[in-house]
C-alpha cells in the first residue's frame, strides 16, 4: 500500500511540460541575437515556475517558444511525455493558454467580452457566468468591450478565457507590470486560487524577483538567453548560485 | 475637443446629405427626366436654356437635363460599382498578402507597385484602347490599377495588426487562418479601407468620365457627363450650355464626394 502510494507520488511529480536544450536565434539588421541558448526547464502538475530576468533576457521568447507562436532553432518540447516540437498555436491551445502584458491588447476591440469569451473557447452562457464568478468579475461586465473594463477586469477576463479552454498550464507574461499594485495583489491572489481549484500549472514570467518569490514554488533566473540560476524558491533567494542572482536579489533590498 | 469632433460630425452628415440628394437624383433619374434624354428634334437644335429645356438642348436637339440625369445614373453606377468590386478584390488580396506572407506576398505586392509605377491615367488609356469602347472596358481600363491602393492599404493594416496579442490569442484559442481573417482581422482593418473607398469615388468618377471624354468609355448615345461634354465642346461657342451643365454635374458630384471622403477621415482621425 505504502508502495503503491509513492508510485501515485511519483506520477504526480513527473513533469506536466518540459523542455530541453533549447536554442533560438533571431536575424535582425545585420545582427544576431541569441534570446535562447541550450534551455532546458521542466514544470509539474500543480506547480508554478517563475521565470526572471531583465529585459531582453529571454524570458519572453521562451513563452513564446513554449506556447508554440514562435518555433525554437533546436530543442525538444513535451508535454506529458509527448513531443510537440514544431506544433503550432492551434495545436497546442488544447493544453495551454498564453495571458499577455497588455490584457487590453489581447481582446478583439470590436468584440463585446462575452463574445469574445465565446468565441475563444465555445464555452456556453452558464459556463462563461460560473467561470466570471470564479475570477471575481460580474456579469454586467460581459457586455462591455475590453475599452470599457479596468486593466485588472481586462486580465482577471484574460484568465477566464484561458480557464474556459480547459487548458493544463497557463503562460503568464508580465501579466502584472501594466496594472496598479492593489490590482497586481489581486490578480496574484486570483492565480493562486484558480491553481488551487483548476489543478493548472503555471509559468510566470517577471522582471519583478519579489512579485515572483511570493507565489512561486520554483524559480528560474535568465540572463542573455541562458538560465543561470534555478531551484526551489526559497533555495534562489536565499542561496543564490550565481552572481546575476545576487545582483538582482540585492537590487529589491536596495530599492 | 467634444465641439471639434461636433463640428466634423455636422460637416460629415452635410457631405453625406449631400452625395445622398446626387445618387437619389441618379437613381430616380428615369422618373424625372422631363424630357426623353434620347430623343432627337431637329426644330430644337441647340436651343437655350427655356422653360421647356431648362439646360438647354444639344447639337441634335436632345434635352441637355434629362441626358445629365440619367448621365448621373451611369456614371455614378459606374464609378460605384468599380469602387465595390476593387475595394473587394483590394480588400482580399491585401489580407491574405499580409496576413501569410510569403511568395504570394512578394508576387502580388511587385505586381502592385509595376501598376503604381505608371500614372493610372496613363494605364487605363492603353488598356482602354486595347479593350476598345464601351462602359465595361473603360471600367476594367481603371479598375486594373485601382484594386493595388486598396490592397497595400489592406496588406498594411493586417500587417500592423497580425501580431496584436487578441490575434495570437485567437491562434492560441485553436481558430484558424481564415476565420481570423474573417472574425478579426477584416473588421478591424474595415473602416480605414472604406475611407480609402470613398476618397477614391471622385478620382474613380474623373477617370470614367475622363476615359468617355475621349471616346474611350461609353459609346454614342448613351447618356454620360464625360462623352457628352466630348461630343459638345465641337460647338461650344455656339451652345456652351450643352458643356457647361455636365461638365457642372462632374465637378460638383466630385466636389461632394471628395468631401465626404475627407469629412468621414478627419471625423475618425479626431474620434481617435
Amino acid at each position: 500500500m505504502t508502495e503503491m502510494k509513492a508510485d501515485i507520488m511519483q506520477m504526480n511529480r513527473q513533469p506536466v511540460l518540459s523542455g530541453s536544450n533549447l536554442n533560438k536565434t533571431y536575424h535582425s539588421g545585420g545582427r544576431t541575437v541569441h534570446p535562447l541558448q541550450n534551455v532546458s526547464f521542466e514544470v509539474c502538475p500543480g506547480e508554478i515556475l517563475g521565470i526572471v530576468g531583465e529585459s531582453g533576457s529571454g524570458k519572453s521568447t521562451l513563452l513564446r517558444v513554449i506556447s508554440g507562436l514562435e518555433c525554437p532553432d533546436s530543442g525538444v518540447l513535451t508535454y506529458k511525455g509527448f513531443h510537440y516540437h514544431g506544433y503550432g498555436p492551434e495545436k497546442t491551445g488544447k493544453f495551454l493558454q498564453m495571458i499577455f502584458q497588455n490584457a487590453y491588447g489581447s481582446f478583439d476591440p470590436r468584440m463585446t467580452m462575452e463574445r469574445s469569451l465565446r468565441e475563444g473557447s465555445g464555452a456556453d452562457r452558464q459556463e462563461i457566468l460560473r467561470m466570471i464568478c470564479e475570477v471575481g468579475l460580474t456579469e454586467d461586465l460581459l457586455e462591455r468591450k475590453p475599452r470599457h473594463l479596468s486593466g485588472g477586469q481586462c486580465q482577471r477576463m484574460s484568465i477566464a478565457r484561458a480557464l474556459l479552454t480547459h487548458a493544463q498550464i497557463l503562460l503568464c507574461d508580465e501579466i502584472t507590470s501594466a496594472l496598479d499594485v492593489t490590482t497586481q495583489a489581486q490578480v496574484i491572489k486570483l492565480l493562486t486560487e484558480v491553481r488551487a481549484a483548476e489543478d493548472v500549472s503555471i509559468i510566470l514570467v517577471s522582471h519583478d524577483l519579489a512579485l515572483v518569490s511570493m507565489i512561486c514554488d520554483r524559480i528560474m533566473v535568465m540572463q542573455d538567453g541562458y538560465i543561470v540560476d534555478q531551484g526551489k524558491t526559497e533555495d534562489v533567494i536565499n542561496a543564490p548560485s550565481d552572481y546575476y542572482t545576487r545582483k538582482l536579489l540585492n537590487s529589491i533590498i536596495s530599492v | 475637443m467634444d465641439k471639434k469632433k461636433k463640428q466634423l460630425k455636422r460637416k460629415v452628415m452635410i457631405a453625406a446629405a449631400c452625395a445622398g440628394v446626387l445618387v437619389v437624383l441618379a437613381l430616380l433619374s428615369g422618373v424625372i427626366a422631363p424630357n426623353d434624354p434620347y430623343a432627337t428634334n431637329a426644330a430644337l437644335i441647340r436651343k437655350g436654356p427655356s422653360a421647356a429645356y431648362l439646360f438647354g438642348t444639344d447639337n441634335l436637339g436632345r434635352c441637355v437635363l434629362s441626358r445629365v440625369l440619367v448621365g448621373a445614373r451611369t456614371t455614378i453606377a459606374a464609378t460605384f460599382i468599380l469602387v465595390a468590386i476593387s475595394f473587394v478584390i483590394g480588400i482580399l488580396v491585401g489580407m491574405l498578402c499580409g496576413f501569410y506572407g510569403g511568395i504570394v506576398d512578394e508576387v502580388m505586392m511587385r505586381i502592385a507597385d509595376l501598376m503604381l509605377a505608371f500614372p493610372q491615367m496613363v494605364v487605363a488609356i492603353a488598356v482602354a484602347g486595347i479593350l476598345g469602347g464601351g462602359l465595361g472596358g473603360a471600367m476594367i481600363a481603371l479598375g486594373i490599377t485601382m484594386w493595388t491602393s486598396f490592397a497595400r492599404l489592406a496588406r498594411s493594416h493586417t500587417l500592423s495588426i497580425k501580431n496584436e496579442p487578441y490575434i495570437q490569442a485567437a491562434r492560441l484559442l485553436g481558430k484558424s487562418g481564415p476565420r481570423i481573417l474573417l472574425i478579426h482581422i477584416m473588421p478591424n482593418i474595415l473602416e480605414p479601407v472604406l475611407i480609402n473607398a470613398l476618397t477614391q469615388i471622385g478620382t474613380t468618377m474623373i477617370g470614367i468620365s475622363g476615359l468617355s471624354f475621349l471616346g474611350l468609355g461609353v459609346v454614342a448615345p448613351q447618356a454620360e457627363w464625360g462623352s457628352m461634354i466630348n461630343e459638345a465642346r465641337a460647338y461650344i461657342q455656339i451652345a456652351p450650355w450643352a458643356v457647361l451643365f455636365p461638365a457642372a454635374a462632374t465637378v460638383i458630384t466630385i466636389i461632394v464626394f471628395n468631401y465626404l471622403g475627407d469629412a468621414v477621415m478627419e471625423y475618425r482621425k479626431a474620434d481617435q
